[in-house]
């Protein structure tokens, strides 16, 4: 019999960071506004495929687990990024809604690598939608309090519909690639993604646009008002040692 | 059965709580020209099956080698997904009933071990040749 694979998974180390930035286009040159990390499981297994990974942890209801791991993992390698960057991490709403140390554990993990909790976007994801509803938001306050950003991710997919937008109130809004790819030649996409920037503009949220993979499709997106993009028209999801990142730092935002 | 090591389209996932039994079956398999996949454990395979496609799925029957009967999950889950995959279950410990039931829910076949590498690979490429 082999070790488990979660046991892999959870070794220290196992979890690799990948960086992929955000940018912002208000007009002239892009500049970067923050990164998602993103994470990488065990090299030589499936879970190198980060959504074999999380479609694995799921099936192991050990979300809280896993997101603890990739979370040490993130703001371990983002302690080299510039200081200025927001660092989008991604959370289950089941680990928000029943992990009841997920505040303390974040709190301990950012003083000993340095990073700011002000900077930190807790991305909500979610797949299974039984959690403690009053935990939940318990705890979505208490990250914001700590002085937290929220977005919420996959919207327009899945369990990322309405009523989670009501129970989020996200400072951000991610709109899944479905929705951007192609939007440039598709006005029925075009039409969602306006609607979508009208509800964000009432919950006083901005629109991050995800899987921009072509100019014809930023430049659209730009024209209906959204500034807040990330794809590999822009940027891969990098690793620390990418040269992009010396390169990049001056044309960070300063906040 | 061909063997002449050729590229092929088809993807075949193996799954297998032993190692040795894993390897053994990736080299044939990719040796034949097959892309193969593993996983070790039933969760492992399911995430593959539900983010991957695949032509062909080889599955021991039992997963946790404490007498449970995995392989029929993977099974259904299969056939919930894709009536396009054909798979082979693997059992040293297959009764009647689990046979029938394998069958029920969707097996193209049901091998007693042990069997010969060759033995399975037959039944693997008539599998996929009938497609």
């Amino acid at each position: 019999m082999i070790e488990s694979a979660l046991n892999r998974i959870l070794q220290p180390g196992a979890i690799t960071p990948v960086y992929q930035p955000i940018f912002r286009l208000n007009g002239g040159t892009p500049r970067i506004d923050g990164v998602e990390c993103l994470s990488r499981g065990p090299r030589g297994t499936n879970f190198e495929a980060a959504d074999v990974l999380f479609e694995y942890v799921r099936l192991k209801r050990e979300e809280s687990l896993v997101d603890r791991a990739c979370i040490a993992a993130a703001f371990r390698g983002a302690s080299t990024l510039p200081s200025s960057l927001r660092l989008g991490v991604n959370v289950h709403a089941s680990t928000l809604g029943r992990d009841h140390g997920f505040i303390g554990f974040l709190e301990g993990t950012a003083a000993a690598t340095g990073i700011a909790l002000s900077r930190v976007v807790i991305e909500v994801i979610e797949h299974a939608p039984s959690w403690d509803g009053l935990s939940f938001q318990s705890t979505l306050e208490q990250l914001r309090q700590l002085g937290m950003a929220i977005a919420l991710d996959d919207v327009g997919l899945g369990q990322s519909n309405f009523k989670m937008i009501l129970d989020v109130r996200p400072d951000y809004l991610k709109l899944d690639r479905y929705f951007v790819d192609g939007c440039f030649a598709d006005p029925h996409r075009r039409a969602v993604i306006t609607a979508l920037r009208t509800l964000a503009r009432d919950f006083d949220a901005e629109i991050v646009a995800e899987g921009v993979e072509t100019a014809d499709d930023a430049a659209t997106l730009q024209g209906l008002g959204i500034t807040l993009m990330q794809g590999f028209h822009f940027a891969h999801p990098l690793p620390l040692d990418a040269p992009f990142w010396s390169a990049a730092a001056p044309s960070c935002h300063s906040q | 059965m061909r063997s002449d090591g050729g590229a092929r389209s088809e993807r075949i996932l193996i799954v297998d709580d032993e190692e040795l039994i894993v390897v053994a079956m990736r080299r044939y398999f990719e040796g034949l020209g097959y892309t193969v996949d593993s996983a070790h454990e039933l969760e492992e395979a399911q995430a593959l099956l539900a983010k991957r496609r695949y032509d062909l799925v080889i599955c021991d029957l039992r997963l946790t080698g404490i007498g449970g009967v995995e392989g029929l999950q993977i099974v259904s889950d299969i056939h919930q997904r894709s009536s396009d995959t054909r798979v082979i279950l693997l059992s040293a410990y297959g009764t009647p009933e689990i046979e029938r039931e394998s069958y029920n829910r969707g097996a193209d076949a049901f091998l007693h071990k042990p069997k010969s590498m060759m033995e399975i690979a037959n039944v693997a490429v008539n599998l996929l040749d009938q497609r």
